[in-house]
């Protein structure tokens, strides 16, 4: 069974290579990563599962059994400061490729202040939209010299994540 | 037994379940709000009755002062609790339902309109006798007028709301530049949070400690102190490590005396007469100024809790209600060891910026003598339209080094899936030499940039634990 870790551009591929049930509530997994050519393997992780009072517990030295957090099968995973769309057997078709001369939110908010107009003449660090969100005010600055193409919000919009600001024309 | 009062709290999350509880342990009647973006908070647990406010934005519902007094009609309400944020410093509020005859569990509106205004809470300290940090005295309206003043104390200085607090509304500027780009968007974040624009600026002190003494008074004209809690770190000027006592004072007994006492010397000033904290700086050379009183209760009060033994939010619903403390004196109230706090939030732990999300996992497994107030479940939305706040991990020792060496524990015993948190912030940051050490002034994330050392690389044991839950599920195990 292969697993495809995903955020925008990074990917990683784990493959789970064999599962050996020992009792009904002891199971061993070997996995395997992908290295960033995909072609090779990662070295092999054997990690033991076991069902104890309704818990999971894992190992990979079957010494040192630490409990898993209950949670239904997850469609995001969380690693450090990146959540990862987890999907298991496929992947995705059709990946987000960001076009790099629109803005986007990253994270949920409301528009405050749009600071520019269409036709104006931006250059990289300029703050172009405030975006309230959580009590904070946040300058989105274009990272691009160009000039405004197109602006897809009003100030006072409140806006989800992922949605496209403005459009910038590259200008060299 | 005294009577049953019926009690309405004006809040959400963890201090909403706080508040709840102590009014369960006092006998009284728990009423909770909710509003459509949560009909299923954790606080709703602790409450016995509900009320929904009705709207979208906190200005429709927690902050719609009109709405809250007509509910307060509508379901006979004697007390209302408002807790931090919010309601809890409007003094238009306190008013209005003071006329109504219902209680308001905090200070006397007098108290709050002296001490909530920054400007003239300054003022009543000078007259007080108690050293204030340089600036503008009352509200300033223009940038020019902020210019000159800020031209007058030295630059850097700090360009604040009026009626702000938790961070929000304040920008640091180092030049003539600065002020012109920052005021409007000031006055603007403060416009939003607290319904009020007037900014002030005053003087910026480089490398103090943030130190706070918790106040409790009644209205019997008694006014103790529970000794002073260090918050110095700090990131966009709001605290995210809270510790009591101060390892900056640390043995210093007669330096932490004449802070705690002066703080009971401007509360006994103001005729205080519920819980607050008078937040004070403290240069390096240990001279330490007023900065300003909050008149309410805080987000770190468990780590004064831990430390003295004292119900803060009982004590403040018995002190609203002219009720004995059970206080005999100041000399009752002793420290022993040392609590320290984390706050948990939802946000990127190198960016340091908000991160919405979803909880999918929430466990536990802490060392003894743990204490986690939080609003989290497994399903919990973060939303934006909160601080991103979801919980307080607090931990004690004898020592202080007990307590680090608790909380590192209690942070790994933290299993928190589907959200980002700065959990692994908060590791490296009690790691660091210089956090173990005591020695750290409001600086010290800008300085030693812990969020940069946190480890990025994908951890693969991690996520095989994970997707041998996944395949265990499956295989019906």
């Amino acid at each position: 069974m292969r697993y495809y870790l995903t955020k925008e551009k990074e990917e990683y591929i784990l493959d789970l290579i064999r599962t050996i049930r020992h009792t009904s509530d002891i199971v061993e997994f070997h996995f395997k990563a992908l290295d960033k050519s995909k072609t090779n393997y990662e070295k092999l992780e054997k990690i033991f599962l076991r069902k104890l009072a309704g818990q999971y517990f894992t190992s990979f030295d079957q010494i040192h059994w630490e409990k898993l957090a209950r949670q239904d099968i997850p469609t995001k995973l969380l690693n450090v400061n990146r959540v990862f769309n987890l999907h298991r057997g496929f992947r995705p078709s059709g990946g987000a490729a960001a076009n790099s001369g629109s803005l986007v939110t990253q994270m949920p908010g409301k528009a405050v202040k749009i600071a520019v107009k269409v036709g104006d003449k931006v250059i990289a660090g300029q703050t172009v939209i405030i975006l309230e969100a959580m009590k904070m005010e946040n300058e989105i600055k274009t990272q691009i010299d160009g000039v405004v193409k197109n602006i897809f919000v009003k100030e006072g919009d409140a806006l989800e994540q992922g949605v496209k600001l403005l459009e910038i024309i590259e200008e060299k | 037994m005294t009577e049953q009062k019926r009690i309405l709290i004006i809040n959400r999350g963890e201090i909403a379940t706080r508040i709840a509880k102590a009014i369960r342990e006092l006998k009284h009647i728990a009423v909770g709000v909710w509003t459509d973006n949560e009909p299923h908070a954790t606080h709703l647990e602790y409450c016995h009755e509900w009320v929904r406010l009705s709207g979208k934005t906190n200005a429709e519902t927690y902050l719609n002062v009109p709405n809250i007094v007509k509910l307060i009609k509508e379901y006979k309400i004697d007390a209302v609790h408002p807790g931090y944020g919010f309601l809890s410093e409007n003094t238009e509020f306190a008013e209005q339902i003071e006329k109504l005859g219902v209680v308001f569990i905090g200070p006397n509106s007098r108290a709050v309109r002296l001490m909530g205004d920054k400007a003239i809470s300054k003022q009543c300290a000078k007259e007080a006798g108690i050293p204030v940090v340089p600036g503008s005295i009352g509200a300033i309206n223009t940038i020019d007028e902020a210019i000159k003043i800020a031209k007058d104390i030295k630059y850097p200085v700090l360009l604040k709301a009026v009626h702000g607090g938790g961070g929000r509304g304040m920008r640091i500027c180092h030049n003539d530049q600065d002020v012109k780009n920052n005021f409007e968007a000031v006055g603007r974040e403060a416009k939003a949070a607290f319904n009020n624009g007037e900014l002030l600026v005053e003087k910026f002190i480089v490398n103090p400690h943030h130190i706070e003494v918790q106040i409790l008074a009644d209205k019997r004209g008694n006014v103790f102190h529970f000794f002073e809690r260090e918050c110095s770190i700090q990131r966009r000027n709001q605290k995210i490590i809270e510790e009591a006592p101060s390892p900056f004072i640390g043995e210093d007994e007669a330096l932490r005396k004449k802070v705690c006492e002066t703080a009971v010397m401007l509360a006994r000033a103001v005729g205080y007469d519920s819980a607050g904290t008078v937040e004070m700086i403290m240069g390096e050379d240990k001279s330490f100024y007023f900065l300003e009183m909050n008149t309410r209760i805080q987000v770190e009060h468990p780590i004064t809790e831990e430390i003295t033994g004292i119900d803060l939010i009982v004590c403040m619903i018995q002190s609203a209600f002219g009720e004995d403390l059970g206080i005999p004196s100041q000399e009752w109230i002793k420290r022993t060891g040392h609590a320290i706090e984390c706050r948990i939030c939802a946000e990127d732990p190198i960016t340091m910026l908000p991160a919405p999300g979803e909880v999918q996992a929430f466990e536990t497994i802490f060392p003894q003598g743990t204490r986690f107030d939080h609003c989290l479940y497994r399903g919990l939305k973060v939303t934006p339209d909160f601080d991103p706040m979801v919980g307080k991990l607090v931990t004690k020792g004898l020592i202080r080094s007990v307590a680090l060496r608790k909380m590192r524990a209690a942070l790994d015993g933290l299993l928190l899936e589907g959200l980002k948190t700065n959990i692994p912030l908060h590791k490296i940051i009690l790691n660091d030499e210089r956090f173990v050490k005591g020695n750290y002034t409001t600086g010290f994330i800008n300085e030693n940039k812990p969020n940069a050392k946190v480890n990025v690389d994908v951890d693969y044991q991690k996520i095989y634990r994970i997707l041998a839950g996944i395949e265990a599920r499956k295989m019906g195990v």
